[in-house]
Protein backbone atom coordinates (compact mmCIF):
# COMPACT_ATOMS: atom_id res chain seq x y z
CA UNK A 1 0.00 0.00 0.00
CA UNK A 2 1.54 3.16 -0.97
CA UNK A 3 1.28 6.01 1.55
CA UNK A 4 -0.01 8.55 -1.41
CA UNK A 5 -2.36 6.14 -2.26
CA UNK A 6 -3.83 6.00 0.91
CA UNK A 7 -3.99 9.73 2.03
CA UNK A 8 -5.82 10.34 -1.46
CA UNK A 9 -8.45 7.76 -0.50
CA UNK A 10 -8.84 10.38 2.49
CA UNK A 11 -8.65 13.03 1.12
CA UNK A 12 -11.58 11.70 -1.53
CA UNK A 13 -14.07 10.99 1.81
CA UNK A 14 -16.32 13.70 1.48
CA UNK A 15 -17.38 16.09 4.29
CA UNK A 16 -20.82 16.55 5.97
CA UNK A 17 -22.29 19.80 4.86
CA UNK A 18 -23.16 22.47 7.29
CA UNK A 19 -26.93 22.82 8.07
CA UNK A 20 -28.26 25.35 5.64
CA UNK A 21 -30.62 26.74 8.65
CA UNK A 22 -27.53 27.99 10.53
CA UNK A 23 -26.54 30.54 7.86
CA UNK A 24 -29.55 32.77 9.03
CA UNK A 25 -29.56 31.68 12.45
CA UNK A 26 -25.73 32.63 13.35
CA UNK A 27 -25.71 35.81 10.87
CA UNK A 28 -28.69 36.97 12.48
CA UNK A 29 -26.95 36.64 15.79
CA UNK A 30 -23.65 38.18 15.02
CA UNK A 31 -25.74 41.09 12.92
CA UNK A 32 -28.08 41.71 16.34
CA UNK A 33 -24.41 42.29 18.22
CA UNK A 34 -22.88 44.33 15.64
CA UNK A 35 -25.99 46.70 15.72
CA UNK A 36 -25.80 46.76 19.34
CA UNK A 37 -22.39 47.80 19.48
CA UNK A 38 -22.78 50.19 16.69
CA UNK A 39 -25.26 51.89 18.67
CA UNK A 40 -23.32 52.08 21.82
CA UNK A 41 -20.17 53.14 20.23
CA UNK A 42 -22.87 55.69 18.52
CA UNK A 43 -24.33 57.02 21.81
CA UNK A 44 -20.82 57.46 23.33
CA UNK A 45 -18.93 59.23 20.49
CA UNK A 46 -22.66 61.79 20.47
CA UNK A 47 -22.37 62.18 24.20
CA UNK A 48 -18.43 62.94 24.89
CA UNK A 49 -17.40 64.74 22.11
CA UNK A 50 -19.90 67.35 22.67
CA UNK A 51 -19.75 66.78 26.37
CA UNK A 52 -15.77 67.91 26.20
CA UNK A 53 -15.99 70.71 23.96
CA UNK A 54 -18.75 72.55 25.68
CA UNK A 55 -16.67 71.85 29.10
CA UNK A 56 -13.97 73.77 27.54
CA UNK A 57 -16.10 76.52 26.27
CA UNK A 58 -17.19 77.28 29.77
CA UNK A 59 -13.99 77.09 31.00
CA UNK A 60 -12.29 79.71 28.51
CA UNK A 61 -15.69 81.93 28.68
CA UNK A 62 -15.19 81.45 32.78
CA UNK A 63 -11.56 82.94 32.58
CA UNK A 64 -12.52 85.33 29.80
CA UNK A 65 -15.92 86.79 30.29
CA UNK A 66 -15.16 89.45 32.86
CA UNK A 67 -12.87 92.02 30.88
CA UNK A 68 -12.74 90.24 27.51
CA UNK A 69 -11.62 93.65 25.80
CA UNK A 70 -8.74 93.25 28.48
CA UNK A 71 -7.81 90.21 27.53
CA UNK A 72 -7.59 90.84 24.10
CA UNK A 73 -5.80 94.22 24.74
CA UNK A 74 -3.14 92.46 26.58
CA UNK A 75 -2.48 89.93 24.45
CA UNK A 76 -2.27 92.53 21.18
CA UNK A 77 0.46 94.10 23.71
CA UNK A 78 2.44 90.84 23.78
CA UNK A 79 2.12 89.90 20.35
CA UNK A 80 3.48 93.62 19.74
CA UNK A 81 6.45 92.61 22.08
CA UNK A 82 7.12 89.66 20.81
CA UNK A 83 7.46 91.27 17.21
CA UNK A 84 9.65 94.01 17.99
CA UNK A 85 11.95 91.72 19.95
CA UNK A 86 12.35 89.19 16.93
CA UNK A 87 12.69 91.96 14.55
CA UNK A 88 15.83 93.37 16.47
CA UNK A 89 17.62 90.36 16.68
CA UNK A 90 17.41 89.58 13.45
CA UNK A 91 18.58 93.04 12.23
CA UNK A 92 21.96 92.67 14.91
CA UNK A 93 22.54 89.50 13.38
CA UNK A 94 22.14 91.21 9.82
CA UNK A 95 24.63 93.39 10.80
CA UNK A 96 27.32 91.34 12.88
CA UNK A 97 27.16 89.36 9.60
CA UNK A 98 27.76 92.09 7.02
CA UNK A 99 30.16 94.36 8.90
CA UNK A 100 34.00 93.50 7.48
CA UNK A 101 36.85 92.31 9.62
CA UNK A 102 39.18 95.62 10.89
CA UNK A 103 41.89 96.02 8.76
CA UNK A 104 45.39 96.16 10.17
CA UNK A 105 45.83 99.86 9.89
CA UNK A 106 43.03 99.96 12.36
CA UNK A 107 44.43 97.64 14.60
CA UNK A 108 48.03 99.45 15.07
CA UNK A 109 45.76 103.05 15.86
CA UNK A 110 44.13 101.16 18.01
CA UNK A 111 47.11 99.85 20.14
CA UNK A 112 49.13 103.04 19.39
CA UNK A 113 46.24 105.10 20.92
CA UNK A 114 45.98 102.06 24.44
CA UNK A 115 49.94 102.66 24.51
CA UNK A 116 49.25 106.71 25.23
CA UNK A 117 46.76 106.04 27.76
CA UNK A 118 48.46 104.31 29.49
CA UNK A 119 51.22 106.58 29.65
CA UNK A 120 49.34 109.36 30.24
CA UNK A 121 47.49 107.42 33.41
CA UNK A 122 50.98 106.11 34.79
CA UNK A 123 51.85 102.87 36.08
CA UNK A 124 49.62 101.39 38.55
CA UNK A 125 51.26 101.28 42.03
CA UNK A 126 49.76 98.48 44.55
CA UNK A 127 50.90 98.37 47.78
CA UNK A 128 52.41 95.66 49.24
CA UNK A 129 49.48 94.89 51.33
CA UNK A 130 47.53 94.25 48.95
CA UNK A 131 50.60 92.36 46.63
CA UNK A 132 49.38 88.77 47.01
CA UNK A 133 52.14 86.48 48.83
CA UNK A 134 53.29 83.69 47.02
CA UNK A 135 52.28 80.30 47.88
CA UNK A 136 55.62 78.75 48.24
CA UNK A 137 56.00 76.23 51.63
CA UNK A 138 58.73 77.74 54.04
CA UNK A 139 61.81 75.68 54.75
CA UNK A 140 61.67 72.67 56.72
CA UNK A 141 63.53 74.15 59.30
CA UNK A 142 61.58 77.29 59.20
CA UNK A 143 58.37 75.34 59.61
CA UNK A 144 60.22 73.29 63.04
CA UNK A 145 60.59 77.12 64.40
CA UNK A 146 57.34 78.22 63.91
CA UNK A 147 56.04 74.74 65.78
CA UNK A 148 58.27 75.43 68.62
CA UNK A 149 57.38 79.41 69.18
CA UNK B 1 -22.76 45.23 8.71
CA UNK B 2 -20.79 46.99 10.68
CA UNK B 3 -18.03 47.59 8.09
CA UNK B 4 -17.35 43.58 7.96
CA UNK B 5 -18.86 41.30 5.39
CA UNK B 6 -20.19 38.76 7.65
CA UNK B 7 -22.31 37.28 4.81
CA UNK B 8 -19.45 37.15 2.88
CA UNK B 9 -17.21 35.65 5.28
CA UNK B 10 -19.63 32.63 6.30
CA UNK B 11 -20.17 31.87 2.32
CA UNK B 12 -16.62 31.77 2.24
CA UNK B 13 -15.76 29.82 5.04
CA UNK B 14 -18.15 28.62 7.53
CA UNK B 15 -18.36 24.61 5.62
CA UNK B 16 -14.72 24.62 5.93
CA UNK B 17 -14.95 25.82 9.75
CA UNK B 18 -17.66 23.49 10.68
CA UNK B 19 -16.57 20.64 9.03
CA UNK B 20 -13.11 21.33 11.36
CA UNK B 21 -15.07 22.18 14.14
CA UNK B 22 -17.31 18.64 14.01
CA UNK B 23 -14.03 16.37 13.45
CA UNK B 24 -12.91 18.36 16.40
CA UNK B 25 -15.55 18.58 18.89
CA UNK B 26 -17.80 15.36 17.66
CA UNK B 27 -20.82 17.62 18.66
CA UNK B 28 -23.35 19.01 16.41
CA UNK B 29 -24.68 21.54 19.08
CA UNK B 30 -21.01 22.51 20.08
CA UNK B 31 -20.40 22.61 16.65
CA UNK B 32 -23.24 24.98 16.20
CA UNK B 33 -22.34 27.21 19.31
CA UNK B 34 -18.58 27.62 18.15
CA UNK B 35 -19.53 28.59 14.75
CA UNK B 36 -22.13 31.12 16.38
CA UNK B 37 -19.04 32.35 18.42
CA UNK B 38 -16.64 33.01 16.14
CA UNK B 39 -18.84 34.64 13.93
CA UNK B 40 -20.62 37.36 17.25
CA UNK B 41 -16.84 37.68 18.18
CA UNK B 42 -15.93 39.04 14.15
CA UNK B 43 -18.99 41.45 14.71
CA UNK B 44 -18.00 42.55 17.94
CA UNK B 45 -14.90 43.36 16.85
CA UNK B 46 -14.23 44.18 12.86
CA UNK B 47 -10.83 45.00 13.32
CA UNK B 48 -9.65 41.21 14.27
CA UNK B 49 -9.35 40.43 10.65
CA UNK B 50 -7.98 43.75 9.44
CA UNK B 51 -4.52 42.46 10.55
CA UNK B 52 -4.85 39.38 9.60
CA UNK B 53 -2.71 38.00 6.14
CA UNK B 54 -5.12 34.61 5.26
CA UNK B 55 -8.70 35.25 6.36
CA UNK B 56 -9.25 31.31 6.31
CA UNK B 57 -6.07 30.54 8.55
CA UNK B 58 -7.16 33.63 10.76
CA UNK B 59 -10.40 31.72 11.51
CA UNK B 60 -9.12 28.46 11.25
CA UNK B 61 -6.94 29.39 14.71
CA UNK B 62 -9.97 31.09 15.87
CA UNK B 63 -12.21 27.42 15.63
CA UNK B 64 -9.20 25.89 17.03
CA UNK B 65 -8.42 27.49 20.02
CA UNK B 66 -12.41 27.65 20.76
CA UNK B 67 -12.95 24.06 20.09
CA UNK B 68 -9.30 23.81 22.85
CA UNK B 69 -11.42 25.59 25.49
CA UNK B 70 -14.35 23.90 25.10
CA UNK B 71 -12.70 20.35 25.24
CA UNK B 72 -10.88 21.20 28.27
CA UNK B 73 -13.90 22.50 29.77
CA UNK B 74 -16.10 19.50 29.42
CA UNK B 75 -13.32 18.06 30.61
CA UNK B 76 -13.86 13.90 32.36
CA UNK B 77 -17.26 14.15 32.34
CA UNK B 78 -17.15 14.90 28.57
CA UNK B 79 -14.29 11.88 27.89
CA UNK B 80 -16.52 9.50 29.61
CA UNK B 81 -19.59 10.32 27.65
CA UNK B 82 -17.44 10.02 24.99
CA UNK B 83 -16.36 6.64 25.55
CA UNK B 84 -19.53 5.04 26.28
CA UNK B 85 -21.48 7.01 23.01
CA UNK B 86 -23.22 4.31 21.44
CA UNK B 87 -22.98 6.76 18.02
CA UNK B 88 -19.82 8.52 17.01
CA UNK B 89 -20.95 12.04 15.53
CA UNK B 90 -19.14 11.65 12.05
CA UNK B 91 -18.03 13.98 9.95
CA UNK B 92 -18.58 12.79 6.80
CA UNK B 93 -21.34 12.90 4.64
CA UNK B 94 -23.46 9.43 4.14
CA UNK B 95 -22.36 7.46 1.36
CA UNK B 96 -25.00 5.50 -0.54
CA UNK B 97 -22.61 2.01 -0.87
CA UNK B 98 -22.23 0.13 2.08
CA UNK B 99 -18.91 -0.75 1.51
CA UNK B 100 -18.12 3.04 1.54
CA UNK B 101 -20.46 3.53 4.51
CA UNK B 102 -18.51 1.33 6.59
CA UNK B 103 -15.33 2.68 5.68
CA UNK B 104 -16.36 6.47 6.38
CA UNK B 105 -17.68 5.32 9.67
CA UNK B 106 -14.27 3.38 10.74
CA UNK B 107 -12.46 6.25 10.03
CA UNK B 108 -14.78 8.57 11.82
CA UNK B 109 -14.19 6.49 14.87
CA UNK B 110 -10.16 6.09 13.95
CA UNK B 111 -9.96 9.98 14.00
CA UNK B 112 -11.97 10.32 17.24
CA UNK B 113 -9.46 7.94 18.54
CA UNK B 114 -6.87 10.87 17.79
CA UNK B 115 -6.00 13.17 20.35
CA UNK B 116 -7.44 16.75 19.08
CA UNK B 117 -3.62 18.06 18.32
CA UNK B 118 -3.31 15.61 15.72
CA UNK B 119 -6.59 15.42 14.73
CA UNK B 120 -6.66 19.41 13.90
CA UNK B 121 -3.38 18.89 11.68
CA UNK B 122 -4.68 15.66 9.75
CA UNK B 123 -7.81 17.35 9.22
CA UNK B 124 -6.26 20.40 7.89
CA UNK B 125 -3.94 18.59 5.56
CA UNK B 126 -6.24 16.50 4.08
CA UNK B 127 -9.67 17.98 3.91
CA UNK B 128 -8.22 21.42 3.77
CA UNK B 129 -5.02 20.79 1.61
CA UNK B 130 -3.17 23.02 3.81
CA UNK B 131 0.42 22.74 3.29
CA UNK B 132 2.58 22.52 6.86
CA UNK B 133 3.64 25.81 6.74
CA UNK B 134 -0.21 27.42 6.51
CA UNK B 135 -1.19 24.22 9.14
CA UNK B 136 1.63 25.73 11.77
CA UNK B 137 0.76 29.54 10.75
CA UNK B 138 -2.88 29.09 11.48
CA UNK B 139 -2.37 26.73 14.58
CA UNK B 140 0.74 28.16 15.64
CA UNK B 141 2.90 25.41 16.05
CA UNK B 142 6.27 25.02 15.28
CA UNK B 143 6.41 23.42 11.25
CA UNK B 144 8.00 20.49 12.29
CA UNK B 145 5.52 19.79 14.80
CA UNK B 146 2.65 20.12 11.93
CA UNK B 147 4.91 17.74 10.05
CA UNK B 148 5.28 15.48 12.88
CA UNK B 149 1.97 15.23 14.34
CA UNK B 150 0.67 14.91 10.37
CA UNK B 151 2.70 11.74 10.32
CA UNK B 152 1.83 10.51 13.70
CA UNK B 153 -1.58 10.30 13.00
CA UNK B 154 -1.75 9.38 9.80
CA UNK B 155 0.09 6.12 10.87
CA UNK B 156 -2.50 5.43 13.27
CA UNK B 157 -5.33 6.27 10.84
CA UNK B 158 -3.53 3.71 8.44
CA UNK B 159 -3.06 1.11 10.83
CA UNK B 160 -6.52 1.05 11.85
CA UNK B 161 -7.77 0.90 8.39
CA UNK B 162 -5.71 -1.22 6.74
CA UNK B 163 -7.87 -4.22 6.75
CA UNK B 164 -10.60 -2.15 5.14
CA UNK B 165 -9.20 -0.18 2.60
CA UNK B 166 -6.97 -3.64 1.24
CA UNK B 167 -10.71 -4.79 0.91
CA UNK B 168 -11.65 -1.76 -1.07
Amino acid sequence: MKPDDFEHKLQRQPLKAIPAEWRGEILTAADEVGTARRAVRGRLGEASLPNWFSTLNAQLSTLLWPHPKAWAGLAAIWILILAVNFSMRDQSQVLAEKSSPPSPEVIVELRQQQRLLAELIGPRDTSDADRSKPLVPPPRSERAEMVAV
Amino acid sequence: MCGLDLERLYDEHAEALYAFLLNLTRDEADTRDLLQDIFVKLARAPDLLASARDERAFLIRLAHNAAIDLIRRRGTRAKTRDQFAAEIISPFAPASDPDEQTFRATLAEALAELPADQRAVVHLKLWEGLTFEQIADALDIPLNTAASRYRYGLDKLRERLRPLYEEL
